[in-house]
């Protein structure tokens, strides 16, 4: 008979779980629809680019929700991956747009004659495709595997992420007969699927696609975070040695997760640089990987949907700002932090589900949420735990 | 033949020179409950570590039924089948005991099928029985930094049963409990003594003596003594060590009490009134303020120490002073309840060994008398 009595609450939590799922779909659906079909017809054709350039950026945000909202890592590096993504596309573009054989015309400015060999995948569109989220994936799985096959972990592993993107900003900044340095590879005038990139149609195209790989990469996210492997990433953010004393082995779950939101990154950078027209070592930049990580939390670590949001909203408000006052940005920017992290630190969306929450919930019918972060306190203990990695 | 569940062989761990754990050897049986205490310090937290893949030995090895654990990692020590519960209670204070259960009870751990494969129902009716084996099914679905910290405490023994491990290893689970918690926590291993081997780590003596069926007792990272709880208690090394960090008692007063305690146990039957009389007397003699007193009268309890041959203590009576003081204590402890043959043969045999003057006995067994009537 208790089992009965158990019974019954958990078919109309599983009756209300499915509800929510099917409002969260329509949701989003709506969303893009509203983004694909009625901002063009609200928008120019310049602030539709910038919409397009912030909905990839908040891609990128998804992937650093993923690893640092979720599994408890802050990388401050994903800006490799980032740039991973773009250049894998914008050496595509570059051979696209010449003549069979021909070479991109900075290659003659410092006098190398022969494409040189890793270029020449990319004459290979579908090559190109897999190689923007996989190269990604494959350089976070291995910085990954080294890092927490050595039980790396907190500021440590921070510290690292980002001199690997200096490593990486430097390698760029530095080939110029490889990659054209500095410059960077410019796409606006290239030429995809018989079109200029920079053809007010195509941009309608990259725009269209990147709404689509959004919502994409959201319906990942959400389908990693759910279920038993989401409450896995949750509990390595948690406690990795409970973690490991249960039988798991965290390593492996962290460098996947990494991998993910490291390809999650790749196909954000595509995007962006064929609707900002030019990919340069400069999106590896300190401060832009460290933007990211602002982004989600203002819009509200592992709640996903705080991702996007802090990512649109802070990109928007910094183009309208930097517009009318372009001295006062970065004030703004770092002052927005601050006031996130001292009085919203659930950020945008954790503060409305605590604010209004119930009364959602309840007009929609739905049982309550919980907060994602209910103790700050346990990951602050998890932090000063860190200097474990010399252990080994 | 029964197989050990659990050996240890000669094991050293040394951290930069100091040997947490030196030169140490242990086995128990499949499906025993086994305690082990220890002062701070004697090594017993590192003693789990090895077991359970946290720390390597740095010479020795330890064998889970047969299997050599220097080989494995922690996952792969805690897959072949040993749960480990830590001193403080450590769940996923995001997920609600539930989840945290589930994620304890997942068969295949690796990364894949965990990502892939949803929780069979046979999972989830374990999940649901743990719950209520625990008591925590009324707030199964809150997350779990809203629990109290004893309900913590069962939800962490809930995840090692989850994970259906042959070997438990719990450490002090009922640290910062209340009292009835704690004899709940005590019932809970009990229960699950039956069909696992259990090995626990306690600093509560009371408890200990609610589950104990063999003790052991590490020192200085070596196994003292091993034995029933009684034998524990009454074993002067044990006794020494144990209390001699824990008590601002003397060598000098250990030997009275344990004096005292001998001819108490004489007949074999330590009445409580005998009992009282010596705490009383200790207590008060040793300790000035009452909360000292209080506390020595705690520490005392657990060394009322029986059959030391008597023949061992008295020779170390080194003053007059002391021989007279063990004298009376004894004669007072005696003569709390009725006189009986064996308590007077064995008062005889401590007579001769003190081998005092006649005048000074018949004075020390008139004053002791006086002290006695005076209490009441």
């Amino acid at each position: 008979m208790a089992t009965d009595m158990a019974v019954q609450p958990r078919l109309a939590a599983k009756a209300s779980q499915k509800r929510k799922l099917m409002i969260e779909v329509v949701a989003v659906i709506a969303i893009a629809l509203v983004l694909i079909v009625i901002m063009p017809m609200l928008l120019s054709g310049f602030r539709l680019n910038l919409l397009g350039r912030f909905l990839a950026l908040a891609i990128v945000a998804l992937g650093i929700d993923l690893i640092w909202g979720f599994t408890g890592l802050l990388s401050l590096g994903h800006g490799i991956f980032f740039a991973l993504g773009g250049y894998a596309f914008a050496m595509y573009l570059e051979l696209n747009t010449l003549p069979d054989g021909q070479m991109p015309e900075f290659f003659s400015l410092y006098g190398v004659t022969e494409l040189p060999l890793f270029w020449q995948p990319f004459n290979s569109f579908p090559f190109t495709l897999l190689a923007i989220f996989v190269i990604p994936a494959i350089v976070a799985g291995l910085l990954g595997y080294l890092v927490f096959r050595n039980r790396i972990r907190g500021v440590y592993f921070s510290i690292l992420t980002q001199a690997a993107l200096v490593v990486f900003f430097n390698l760029f900044n530095g080939q110029q007969k490889l990659i054209n340095g500095t410059n960077g590879l410019k796409t606006s005038t290239s030429v995809f699927l018989g079109q200029e990139v920079g053809t007010p149609a195509m941009r309608m195209v990259f725009y269209i696609t990147t709404v689509i790989a959004l919502v994409a990469m959201y319906a990942l996210c959400r389908w990693l975070t759910s279920g038993r492997f989401g409450r896995m990433l949750v509990a390595i953010r948690d406690d990795e040695n409970r973690v490991r004393f249960s039988g798991y082995d965290p390593t492996a779950f962290k460098v996947l997760v990494f991998a993910v939101s490291g390809a999650i990154a790749g196909i954000a950078g595509a995007l962006y640089t064929v609707q900002s027209g030019i990919i340069s070592p400069q999106v590896m930049d300190i401060a832009f990987s460290i933007e990211m990580v602002i982004w989600v939390a203002v819009g509200g670590r592992a709640t996903l949907v705080g991702a996007v949001l802090g990512a649109v909203l802070v990109n928007m408000a910094r183009s309208l700002l930097s517009e009318r006052f372009p001295d006062v940005w970065l004030f703004f920017q770092g002052a927005l932090f601050l006031i996130v992290v001292t009085t919203l630190p659930d950020g945008i969306i954790g503060w409305g589900r605590r604010r209004f929450g119930p009364a959602i919930s309840s007009a929609l019918g739905l049982a309550p949420t919980d907060l994602p972060y209910l103790d700050d306190s346990a990951e602050a203990e998890a932090v000063v735990e860190t200097p474990e990695f010399a252990e080994k | 033949m029964s197989t050990k569940v659990l050996e240890i062989k000669d094991v050293t761990v040394s951290f930069d020179g100091f040997k947490a754990i030196n030169n140490l050897n242990f086995s128990m049986d499949e499906g025993e409950l086994r305690v082990i205490i220890g002062p701070n310090g004697a090594g017993k937290t590192t003693f789990l570590d090895v077991i359970s893949g946290k720390t390597k030995p740095t010479e020795g090895a330890a064998y889970f039924k047969g299997q050599d654990l220097r080989k494995y990692k922690e996952h792969e020590i805690s897959r072949l089948g040993i749960g480990r519960k830590f001193q403080t209670p450590r769940v996923y204070l995001n997920l609600t005991p539930r989840e945290n259960l589930d994620l304890s009870c997942n068969r295949n751990k690796n990364v894949f099928p965990t990502l892939f494969k949803a929780p069979p129902p046979a999972e989830k009716r374990t999940v649901g029985g743990l719950l209520e084996t625990i008591g925590l099914d009324h707030k199964a679905d809150i997350p779990a930094a809203l629990l109290s910290h004893g309900e913590k405490q069962w939800l962490e023994i809930g995840m090692l049963v989850a994970q259906s491990p042959d070997l438990l290893l719990v450490d002090e689970p009922v640290a910062g409990l209340t009292d009835e918690e704690t004899e709940q926590t005590g019932k809970l291993l009990l229960s699950l003594a039956e069909s696992h081997s259990i090995v626990v780590i306690e600093h509560d003596m009371e408890f200990v003596r609610q589950i104990a069926r063999q003790v052991t007792v590490l020192h200085q990272g070596s196994v003292l003594f091993e034995g029933t709880m009684d034998q524990v208690q009454n074993d002067p090394k044990v006794i020494e060590v144990y209390l001699g960090k824990e008590t601002s008692l003397t060598p000098e007063q250990m030997l009275l009490l344990r004096i005292a305690a001998t001819m108490a146990w004489a007949d074999d039957n330590f009445a409580n009134v005998q009992q009282e009389v010596i705490l009383d007397r200790l207590s008060r003699k040793f300790a000035h303020s009452p909360d000292d007193q209080a506390s020595l009268r705690d520490d005392l309890k657990n060394l009322l120490a029986k059959e030391i041959p008597l023949e061992e203590l008295v020779p170390q009576l080194a003053t007059p002073a002391q021989k007279e003081e063990a004298l009376m204590l004894s004669y007072e402890v005696i003569s709390a309840n009725q006189i009986n043959q064996t308590e007077a043969v064995a008062y005889q045999k401590l007579l001769s060994l003190l081998d005092l003057p006649p005048a000074t006995v018949s004075r020390l067994e008139a004053a002791a008398l006086e002290e006695l009537a005076a209490r009441g």
